[in-house]
């Protein structure tokens, strides 16, 4: 059974991760973490990952412009890494976003998208 | 303040006096497994295992039932059945996954975001009395096993993250109304905030508003504080809890209400001491400022001369004057505001709303 454990786990071995966590985006929180975060500060990047995410959800015209149109992905490339954030859909209510940090080198942007649809979808599908 | 409260209660000794969440660390630190249960105004209680916290719950936030049925996300019957085997053996949340109803996943998070969001209400109140009772278990069973240091914590965010948005903590408990008109010309709300305004009906309190959406406490109360730094809803009113409780029936009706009520707040001195945060504290507090307002109008006329001694005996005398009656014929009745006052009003207005969806609930679970 793919508990949150087991879900970062997963996420780890995705080719250049570095790091994983799962934060809910409405009080910057991280429910569950694993690997290294930027600054060695899982809760500080939890806090930064749910503005990211209010901003974009919130903010930004070209999310949600359609009806049902929702946030999938974001992904923030820096010179030295990857961040990929990908918006977990419980049915019940909960805001959630897998947050994978991947190395610029060994990272595979595709890879890790595809990688990272899958395990949110695994962890809350039936 | 928070010092001051926890040494004093440190000087009266037994455990129940510490503030919840110092009882929660000494609770953890000793590796107990029981329930801390707090009274008060939303109160709760945290659920704890070998000093790892378990589940927590309060009335102002949906559990994990709540949040699985009003989603839709399981039939009432599905989770009433699994109540029905599981509650005994404490394992109603594996029950769900091992029947096939829930992914591991899904349970995890529910619990923990549940958990989460019920400390929050349970652990915020510092002057809140709290106990421990060693060995209680929740029937959902363990599920997901949580730092209690790393609850208090986040609480403590959770505290200063509102604060930060709007300053007032009385959003978190007054009956949500949203303004007339807004005071912009232009309002953008977010999707809950549209859900919330949507359904405040005047008399709804965010816990209310929270059971009935199947949203978490806490996101509602964050959202809340928003409008509240906005101007869309109403900020409540600091002179509610000192008011008679019995002089709230009619208010829910709008806003001309507060405007004819801040007139005879003669008792002014009592709304800012009992404008403090907790309005469990002040509303039992209430009846005192209320009873010591006609009292004085009574006591006056006696050593003043002997013509007014004539009408005040009786207590409907005084209806010559304005507001006297109204007070002097409650005075007689001053065993009314200690029911009314025992916080129930907040508790039950919009309570309708909630007792129905547990009956259709019940009745679908039976369909």
């Amino acid at each position: 059974m793919p508990g949150v454990d087991h879900c970062l786990q997963e996420a780890m071995t995705i080719p250049g991760a570095v790091g994983a966590s799962i934060v809910d985006y409405t009080t910057g929180f991280p429910v569950a973490t694993t690997g290294a975060a930027p600054n060695s500060d899982h809760e500080a990047a939890a806090a930064g990952t749910a503005e990211v995410v209010q901003a974009a959800n919130s903010r930004s015209l070209f999310v949600s412009a359609v009806p049902h149109d929702l946030l999938e992905d974001l992904i923030i490339t820096t010179a030295g890494g990857y961040h990929l954030l990908r918006m977990v859909q419980t049915e019940f209510d909960s805001r959630l976003v897998l947050y994978v940090w991947l190395d610029r080198v060994r990272g595979n942007l595709a890879v890790a998208r595809r990688q990272m649809q899958r395990l949110a979808d695994d962890l809350v599908a039936r | 303040m928070l010092d001051a409260l926890t040494t004093k209660e440190r000087s009266v000794g037994p455990t129940r006096t510490l503030a919840p969440g110092d009882l929660l660390a000494r609770v953890a630190g000793a590796r107990q497994t029981g329930a801390l249960v707090v009274k008060g105004h939303p109160g709760g209680a945290v659920y704890v295992l070998e000093g790892r916290v378990l589940y927590a719950e309060s009335p102002a936030a949906p559990g994990v039932g709540e949040l699985l049925t009003s989603s839709g996300r399981l039939a009432g019957r599905t989770w009433q059945s699994a109540l029905d085997l599981g509650t005994s053996t404490a394992r109603v949340g594996r029950l769900l996954v091992e029947q096939g109803h829930l992914t591991q996943g899904e349970l995890e998070l529910c619990v923990l975001g549940a958990t989460y969001d019920a400390a929050y209400f349970v652990l915020s109140d510092d002057a809140a009395p709290a106990e421990f009772l060693a060995g209680a278990m929740h029937w959902l069973g363990p599920v997901v096993h949580i730092d209690a240091a790393a609850v208090e914590r986040e609480v403590r965010r959770r505290i200063q993250l509102l604060d930060e948005i709007f300053p007032n903590p009385r959003i978190d408990v007054a009956p949500v109304i949203p303004v007339t008109r807004p005071p912009r010309e232009r309002v953008t709300v977010t999707a809950p905030q549209w859900e919330v305004l949507v359904h405040a009906d005047g008399q709804r309190t965010p816990a209310d508003l929270a059971q009935l959406l199947g949203r978490a406490g806490y996101a509602i109360i964050a959202e809340l504080r928003r409008m509240a730094a906005a101007g869309l809803i109403e900020p409540p009113e600091t002179k509610a809890p000192e008011g008679p409780e019995f002089v709230r029936l009619p208010h829910p009706r709008g806003a001309s209400v507060p405007v004819s009520r801040s007139a005879p707040a003669g008792s002014v001195p009592a709304s800012p001491a009992s404008a403090s945060p907790v309005p469990a504290d002040s509303a039992p507090a209430s009846p005192v400022p209320v009873i010591s307002g006609p009292e004085p109008a009574a006591r006056n006329p006696p050593p003043v001369g002997d013509p007014p001694p004539a009408p005040p005996p009786p207590g409907d005398g005084n209806a010559g004057m304005n507001r006297p009656p109204r007070l002097a014929r409650r005075k007689p009745g001053a065993k009314l505001p200690k029911e009314f006052a025992g916080e129930s009003p907040p508790a039950h207005q919009g309570a309708d709303e909630v007792l129905l969806k547990r009956i259709r609930t019940a009745l679908r679970a039976l369909r």
